[in-house]
């Protein structure tokens, strides 16, 4: 198959999955920045909170990342 | 590929296999080091101080979620079990600051070492469950309430292992790519910013592990009656109000 489709049809499923998960993460970082500055004494709690959710994000664009070394280990120049 | 392939020695399986073992070394003579000499129950300090904050976090989420169980009992299997995936990956992760060649490749950088965590992770999730339990209990969990629960434990290992290894694997993909092309100073900037995720990822990987092991062993409480309570004799939440 054509080199440059390939690169193409490799690209554009990181793009948009880097694309999603960074507004999601910005939801998730805002919120929960908003909380530690209204009530900081949770914030420890607060701060695990987040990093779990957005370790659940980050898994979804991990997944694109997967697929998309995939499809760049198949390109033949 | 046939079966005897897997068990063929390549040079990569060898560089995963020194890492890890050069890994577990260190972990097992620093905490040989930590637990040595006179450990008391006043107010520690030195070595014992380190040790204790070292695992404290640990034993904070083991605490949490034995709840209906033997506390100490709880405590004493689930730290360890935390404790050893949380230092392991971590150091794992910060082998790649050793400036020498071959010994830098981090282990947790291979799919087949995130995948065998993973796998023992939730084996060890489903084992624990079976010994707090019993297996019968265990085994409800992966059918109850949800018939199709037990497909989220393989999920779990899928979702584990590839987040672990996307992180690790990629940011040391970027270093080697970046150090190719301008081979000093900016690896430099790379492995000061590495320190974030190889630190969260080890942290993400183990708190992931905690929450689903709570889960796992959740004690449920059997249902109590409600209490009657009369008009009368109901208590005042609000504040009276000043006349």
């Amino acid at each position: 198959m054509n080199p440059v489709f390939m690169a193409l049809v490799a690209i554009v499923p990181i793009a948009a999955g880097a694309v999603t998960a960074a507004f999601a993460m910005r939801l998730i970082s805002v919120t929960a920045l908003d909380g530690m500055t209204r009530q900081p004494e949770i914030a420890p709690q607060l701060f695990t909170a987040m990093l779990i959710a957005m370790a659940l994000v980050e898994a979804l664009c991990i997944y694109t990342l997967v697929v998309t070394l995939v499809i760049a280990g198949k390109i033949v120049v | 590929m046939a079966l005897g392939d897997v068990w063929a020695v390549t040079p990569t399986g060898l560089v995963v296999l020194v890492n890890a073992l050069i890994v577990s070394v260190v972990l097992v003579a620093l905490g040989a080091f930590l637990a040595h000499g006179k450990l008391t129950s006043d107010v520690p300090e030195g070595r014992q101080l380190f040790g204790e904050f070292a695992i404290g976090f640990f034993i904070k989420k083991a605490r949490e979620m034995s709840d209906g169980h033997d506390r100490a009992k709880v405590v004493g299997v689930v730290t360890p079990f935390l404790g050893t995936f949380f230092f392991f990956i971590l150091m794992c992760n910060l082998i790649v600051l050793i400036p020498i060649p071959i010994v830098n490749r981090p282990p947790t950088s291979f799919y087949s070492v995130t995948l065998a965590l993973a796998l023992s992770a939730v084996i060890g999730n489903i084992v624990l469950a079976a010994y707090f339990k019993g297996g019968l209990g265990a085994l409800k969990h992966l059918f109850w309430p949800n018939p199709m629960q037990w497909v989220s434990e393989f999920t779990d290992v899928l979702s584990l292992s590839l987040r672990l290894f996307g992180n690790i694997g990629g940011e040391y993909m970027t270093l080697v790519l970046v150090a190719a092309v301008v081979p000093v100073g900016i690896p430099l900037i790379l492995h000061v910013l590495g320190l974030i995720p190889s630190f969260v990822q080890a942290l993400v990987f183990t708190l992931l592990i905690a929450s689903f092991l709570a889960s796992a062993i959740h004690h449920e409480a059997p249902k109590q009656k409600k209490a009657k309570r009369s008009w009368f004799h109901r208590k005042r939440s609000e504040p009276v109000a000043q006349s």
